[in-house]
């Protein structure tokens, strides 16, 4: 009888040995990593970038970084896209935080609001370095005037066109569509139809980018201004909205759609054999060119103006380096940043992974290096003259999902259950009521 | 004889409660401090860093009476569950009842229906999405060579429901080897006696089989109802940018709490929004629980 006794009593011990363990740790791990045994500051850095191409780089960055100075030693930890951010709230939440984090440039007023984020004017106050990078870029991370994250890269939306297809369709290969007309004539001279069936299409504007771009190619400002005013039922953004239906109508759907999932995988983006004349993308898409269809001879160009006049205005994103509300070491996180962001290691950056950084003087830098090719070089540099165009999408505070009301409306109109004008409504309606909800009482 | 048989009893409850002391332990320390602190926050603006104000019931009232895309979001989820349950209950009976044959090559097909619940998570949904495309997809291509222009699933509000209930019905495998070993265990004399008594496959299937698997049925239908009640996953990979479109049709309610707990760090909402679907699921399983002895059918006596 008593045998019995001896394995459950086992378990329990062990039970409440485990649970004891798990309630004691949680307490100590804060101290024992600031610091090695050659008393230099350890710092944690939280990166998503862990491919084959970018996780050597930033590496390199990093190892250079320790080696520049004896004060502060750096670890990189890759986590993946999908989790580092919810990782690293709750290990603010916690109190337990890295020191370095890189996070998405568009909502950092948003983690400033919200402190999640550690408001860097104090330092910025001492040493402005506010000057080295994109007006644009850096607005962006501003809450209430100060600034949370330090601008790391950035991209913008170019046009890719096919030069040998301009020719044979009697088009100036080194005369790009300007404006949105222009391109209308341009894509209808460029398709190439057999029967039913499409052998090239000229241009369609929602494969790579959105319609939300094309309305800030047509209006250059935001759907929501920083007096909280909702701007999306607009005249505007009505004839851009009628203008891309007619693309679908043009179309139609089974050819977009067939075209859609090759452009969704890589490899087979029509635009590598000749079957589509003009697309936009990010200038990495030039990496993509490069790798799988070497001999494509092409351009790059500004997104088509609405109008002669109105403005090339395009559309990027970017990511910031932050210290997390609550780190421990915030004066060696921000030496590590300013590394980070400073001119060298940018230009390192943006000439390895071929990628548009937010220092002035690097993208400059690295728009003259030898180490692209002509064709990259001609990419590179027009992308970075286009940064002066492009304008970024800081998400606002008093509504930071409130394109998850619009875009619904807006799929409706593609899918022909509402107007242009209906969904427009409806979304401007939505979108006040939730500005409302979120910011009156 | 009184006594002994009563300090049998005591030690017999002890060792059932040495026993589930682990999980009981496990409950209190990891989930019953979060559900109580849950409950709590639902009614404050928790933003998890910087704010925790008591707000009242303002989390809930606005979800009843502000929020669209909480009823949509809902909406999406019942229709899904509505569909999702029965179809996967029956079709793993019926991919049972055909495996419980006694056919050469049986093992074979066992293994191969099963295989689909072996893989999981995000590499199926990607899977699926190949297979569901609409102009390169092999599911419209084999529709195509019997005539039928087959639907843009994945971007046809319509049919994006449709779609995960499909891909749901290709896994029934793991469901189906519970009822499978079910099957099996159905004494071999009732189907003699059935069959003495002229009843043919369909009577003894509906007679026999099924009655004695209701206790497996009844296991099923609750955790899948409650498993349907929580899609979130395939709705966030499958759709474009884990938004849950097109129009909205992949927004379940999951998803749509994500959205407000880790983009707008809406968090005490968020936790409200937990606590209704929480009571949602317990109302339902209580009902199944009450309605559970009118049709499950338990071997060996006293109806429990």
């Amino acid at each position: 009888m008593k045998k019995l006794y001896t394995i459950p009593a086992a378990f329990l011990a062990s039970s409440l040995f485990l649970t004891g363990c798990a309630g004691f740790q949680t307490g100590n791990s804060n101290d024992s990593s600031t610091e090695n045994e050659d008393g230099k500051v350890v710092l944690d850095f939280w990166t998503f970038w862990g491919s084959e191409i970018r996780r050597p780089v930033i590496e390199k960055i990093i190892s250079d970084f320790n080696e520049s100075q004896d004060e502060i030693e750096v670890q990189h930890t890759y986590l993946p896209w999908g989790d580092i951010w919810t990782k690293e709230l709750a290990a603010i939440a916690a109190g337990d935080p890295p020191d370095v984090v890189i996070n998405d440039i568009n909502t950092t007023a948003l983690r400033g609001e919200q402190n999640q984020a550690m408001n860097l004017a104090e330092f910025l106050s001492e040493d402005d370095i506010s000057g080295q990078f994109y007006p644009e870029l850096w607005d962006a991370t501003l809450y209430e005037g100060d600034s949370y994250g330090i601008p790391f890269n950035t991209d913008t939306r170019v046009l890719f066109y096919n030069k040998d297809a301009f020719e044979e369709a009697g088009l100036d290969p080194e005369q790009p569509p300007t404006t949105w007309t222009e391109l209308e004539e341009y894509a209808a001279k460029l398709d190439v139809k057999n029967g039913d069936d499409y052998e090239r299409i000229g241009f369609y504007p929602l494969w790579g980018i959105n319609y939300d771009v094309w309305m800030l190619n047509a209006n250059g400002h935001n759907f929501i201004n920083e007096e909280n005013e909702v701007l999306i039922d607009t005249e505007t953004n009505l004839e851009t909205l009628e203008w891309l239906k007619g693309w679908k109508d043009k179309y139609g759907d089974d050819v977009i759609n067939s075209y859609k999932a090759q452009i969704d995988s890589q490899q087979g983006n029509p635009f590598f054999n000749g079957s589509l004349g003009m697309y936009v993308s990010a200038p990495t898409f030039y990496t993509q060119i490069r790798d799988y269809a070497d001999d494509l001879n092409f351009g790059v160009a500004k997104l088509p103006e609405m109008e002669p006049g109105n403005g090339h205005t395009s559309w990027g994103g970017g990511f910031v380096a932050e210290i997390p509300a609550g780190a421990a070491n915030p004066e060696a996180s921000y030496e590590f940043i300013k590394y980070l962001t400073g001119a060298e290691a940018q230009e390192y950056w943006a000439v390895q992974n071929f990628d548009n950084v937010a220092n002035i003087e690097a993208a400059e830098n690295a728009a003259q290096s030898d180490e692209f090719t002509e064709d990259g070089t001609m990419v590179y540099s027009m992308a970075t003259e286009y940064m002066s165009d492009t304008l970024l999408t800081p998400v606002p505070v008093s509504a930071p999902d409130f394109m998850g009301s619009v875009n619904p409306k807006i799929d409706e109109v593609f899918l022909g259950s509402k107007t242009p004008k209906q969904a427009l409504e409806e979304a401007q309606a939505d979108v006040e009521s939730l500005v409302e909800k979120n910011t009156g009482e | 004889m009184a006594k002994p048989k009563s300090t049998m009893r005591r030690k017999e409850t002890m060792y059932g409660y040495i026993f589930v002391m682990p999980w009981i332990i496990g409950f209190l320390a990891f989930t019953a401090g979060p559900l109580l602190f849950s409950l709590f926050a639902s009614f404050t603006n928790y933003n998890i860093t910087s704010q925790m104000d008591f707000v009242g019931a303002e989390n809930y009232q606005g979800l009843f009476t502000e929020d669209g895309l909480f009823w949509t979001s809902l909406w999406n989820t019942l229709y899904y569950v509505l569909f999702s349950v029965p179809l996967t209950t029956m079709g793993a009976i019926f991919l049972s009842a055909l495996l419980n044959q006694d056919v050469p090559g049986i093992r074979v097909f066992r293994t191969l229906y099963y295989l689909p619940a072996v893989l999981s998570g995000v590499g199926v949904y990607l899977l699926w999405m190949q297979l569901l495309d609409p102009g390169t997809g092999m599911i419209n291509l084999i529709l195509g060579w019997v005539g039928i222009d087959g639907p843009n699933w994945l971007f046809d509000p319509a049919w994006t429901k449709p779609s995960l209930i499909f891909m749901k019905l290709w896994s029934v495998g793991g469901a189906m080897l519970l009822y499978l070993a079910s099957m099996q265990g159905v004494s071999k004399t009732l189907y003699e006696a059935a069959a003495i008594d002229g009843a043919n496959t369909f009577r003894q299937f509906f007679h026999i089989t099924l009655p004695m698997i209701t206790p497996v049925i009844f296991f099923d239908v609750v955790t899948s109802l409650i498993g349907g009640f929580q899609i979130f996953q395939e709705a966030y990979v499958m759709s474009s940018n884990g938004e849950g479109g097109p129009a909205n049709s992949l927004l379940f309610y999951n998803l749509y709490m994500w959205r407000q707990a880790f983009e707008n760090f809406n968090m005490g909402y968020a936790m409200a929004m937990s606590w209704i679907l929480f009571i949602i699921v317990f109302i339902l399983t209580m009902i199944n629980l009450k309605l559970a002895p009118r049709w499950v059918h338990y071997e060996g006596g006293d109806n429990r």
